[in-house]
């Protein structure tokens, strides 16, 4: 059976760390280019190689930029930068120019907001959410950053949500302590004093102020963040779309990759085959003569990865739900050996 | 290479050795090579894993830690540390009224904080540690090997509390901040070893890793480690070797000499390259690694 990889109108790939994933999605979109559909690549953080290979520029950190592949089908590729992103946000939603003023000159958005937890899956759900608008594109291939903090991406939109349902936000508008009331909330605020003194004592009241004043800029942004946020949700688990796991070789690889299938399955995202790569052959075992030094490397590496791919696939209990794609002797470096490894990848999907 | 003893020796004297690098290089099992090592030499070590799925007690061969503090070998224990139940130790241990504490601690508002106020997770699992080397808690140790997130949040792992240094001023957590930056600061007490590969991505980040911890901190790490580089093939290749085989041995041996090179002419300091070997990720391939180290350093 055919998991209609490209059928599919957004394609998420993802997968732990240094397993691959960024190139195999660079390779999909030349091959969905080459079938005729305008591609949009979404990616993370690319190698310089792999930038070079696919001939795209800084300003992909802007907006997507056109890809001369020669393809049918119009390759663009949009470079996600979350600072960059969190600043066009505060622009374009920042009821006016006081309000994006104070955003900007809060010691937590300069210092750390790069470093925010969560943010940078965060802007990449209002990337996705921006683009996925664009009818330019009929397919749009979402690269996202390595396994736990592919799961944080996921999770964004959710936790947006619930954060922005908890009240926190409201408490931070206005912090208790900060509440008038007269003479019957006289109890409230004497108590608010006691906590006061304990945060401060604890952790300096300049902070906490501080992180309050951050939450109270952003303020008037979040209206517009709940209602994006919902609707990214519903895309990710749309029947439009498909999640491609790719996974490194080994069987020691199969816990990460099964927890993870566990994840996107039970968060009732639609999961498609398994691509597990960088997989090293197997040496002939005929030759009975001792094998010199190296080559007793690549025949445990072949028998390693061969083994991980029988354990996964008994595993998984269907054959069809694996597609495994070989460790190549050196990385693709032009659009030709990309869209060569699309070709093959597709191949192994369907 | 090139190295003097005095990288061992050093890394001996101190408190706190960080293991850090891009996701998928080898980061745990470094920091399980070091760990034995420290405590071969009769350091009393801990182990210290962040990460909620536990995947240092199979390099050494233990229970999973669940939490806990686990022996793992004379003067060597470990455990995974949940940063978010040593910020909720640090509410109990500050909040006298233990139905108070649970209240804050179970609090919404509380949950948020601890997850999303930039560092604060950061500090924590940094405060665990120096208050470990400190003999503030019953068991004590004499250095913590931390098997730090990989590079992008590793990073802001060291630079954490300089910044939130730099942001509060007073109140503990300042003064806690304040403490851990000059302790990170510090060679002499806290070392940084960046672990990598010979391919681009991951050259690349220990590269900037480099620069980032000379900017913010003005210090260099103590040694990077090149994982898993592929041994050097044969002038002709053995009988029996298919063709695929030989040409992936010599181009995936090249780009790892092109990707070291790289880095060579970026990090002038101690670089260890490690094979990659024909052993099962295990406690014995924590020490065959061990004794490839110990080869390359000294």
């Amino acid at each position: 059976m055919s998991f209609g990889v490209l059928d599919r109108r957004l394609l998420v790939v993802v997968g732990a760390g240094g397993v691959g994933k960024t190139t195999l999605a660079a390779a999909l979109g030349i091959e969905s280019a080459r079938r005729g559909a305008n591609t949009l690549v979404m990616t993370f953080d690319p190698s310089l190689r792999l930038k070079d290979a696919l001939g795209v520029s800084e300003h992909a950190r802007e907006r997507p930029v056109q890809i001369k592949a020669g393809t049918p089908g119009r390759l663009d590729v949009a470079l996600l930068d979350a600072k960059r992103t969190f600043d066009h946000l505060i622009e374009t939603y920042a009821p006016d120019e006081a309000a994006a003023e104070r955003i900007h000159g809060n010691r937590f958005y300069r210092d750390l907001s790069g470093n925010l937890a969560g943010i940078l899956e965060y802007m990449a759900v209002e990337r996705l959410f921006e683009v996925s608008r664009d009818r330019t594109y009929d397919r749009i291939i979402l690269d996202t950053p390595p396994t736990r903090q592919a799961l944080d991406f996921l999770e964004a939109p959710d936790r947006m949500v619930h954060f922005l349902d908890s009240g926190a936000t409201r408490l931070a508008l206005k912090p208790w302590w900060e509440r008038g009331g007269g003479i019957r909330r006289m109890p409230m605020r004497l108590a608010a004093k006691s906590v006061e003194r304990l945060l401060d004592r604890i952790i300096g009241l300049g902070l906490v102020r501080e992180i309050l004043e951050f939450f109270r800029a952003f303020g008037p942004l979040y209206g517009g963040f709940r209602e994006r946020a919902a609707e990214v949700r519903a895309l990710l688990r749309d029947p439009q779309t498909l999640f491609l796991l790719v996974s490194g070789p080994g069987s020691d690889r199969i816990p990460d990759t099964l927890f993870f299938a566990r994840k996107l399955r039970e968060a009732g995202h639609p999961l498609g085959p398994l691509v597990v790569n960088q997989v090293h052959p197997r040496v002939g075992a005929e030759h009975t003569v001792r094998a010199s030094e190296g080559l007793a490397l690549f025949r445990f590496l072949g028998e390693r990865d061969h083994r991980g791919l029988v354990e996964l696939r008994g595993l998984l209990g269907s054959a069809d739900r694996l597609a495994a794609m070989p460790l190549e002797p050196t990385p693709p470096t032009n659009l030709a050996s990309l869209g060569t490894l699309g070709r093959a990848l597709l191949v192994q999907l369907s | 290479m090139v190295m003097t003893v005095s990288l061992l020796d050093r890394l001996e004297r101190q408190q706190l050795i960080v293991v850090t690098g891009k996701g998928g290089v080898g980061k745990t099992t470094l920091a399980a090579v070091l760990g034995r090592r420290l405590a071969a030499a009769g350091r009393r070590t801990l182990l210290l894993e962040i990460d909620p799925r536990e995947s240092l007690h199979q390099l050494l061969g233990t229970e999973p830690s669940g939490g806990e503090v686990v022996p793992a070998g004379r003067h060597l224990s470990a455990q995974n540390l949940q940063a978010r139940s040593v910020i909720e130790d640090l509410v109990r241990e500050k909040v006298p009224l233990r139905a108070l504490a649970r209240r804050i601690v179970e609090s919404p508002l509380f949950q948020h904080f601890a997850d999303g106020a930039p560092g604060l997770k950061e500090m924590a699992v940094l405060g665990y540690a120096l208050r470990m080397v400190q003999g503030f808690y019953r068991r004590r140790v004499d250095v913590v090997v931390l098997d730090a997130p990989a590079t992008g949040h590793g990073a802001s792992m060291l630079v954490a509390p300089l910044l939130l240094a730099q942001s509060i001023t007073g109140g503990q957590l300042g003064e806690m901040a304040a403490q851990l930056g000059s302790f990170i600061a510090d060679p002499g007490r806290c070392g940084v070893v960046v672990v990598t590969m010979g391919e681009e991505m991951p050259v690349q980040e220990a590269i900037e890793l480099v620069q980032l911890l000379d900017q913010k901190l003005g210090r260099p790490p103590e040694l990077i480690v090149a994982n898993a580089c592929y041994p050097p093939p044969p002038r002709t290749m053995p009988r029996d070797a298919d063709k695929m085989v030989a040409t992936l041995w010599r181009e995936r041996h090249a780009v790892n000499r092109r990707e070291l090179e790289r880095l060579g002419h970026n990090w002038k300091g101690p670089l260890a390259e490690l094979p990659l070997l024909p052993v099962a990720r295990g406690p014995a391939l924590v020490e065959a690694l061990e004794a490839c180290l110990e080869q390359e350093v000294s």
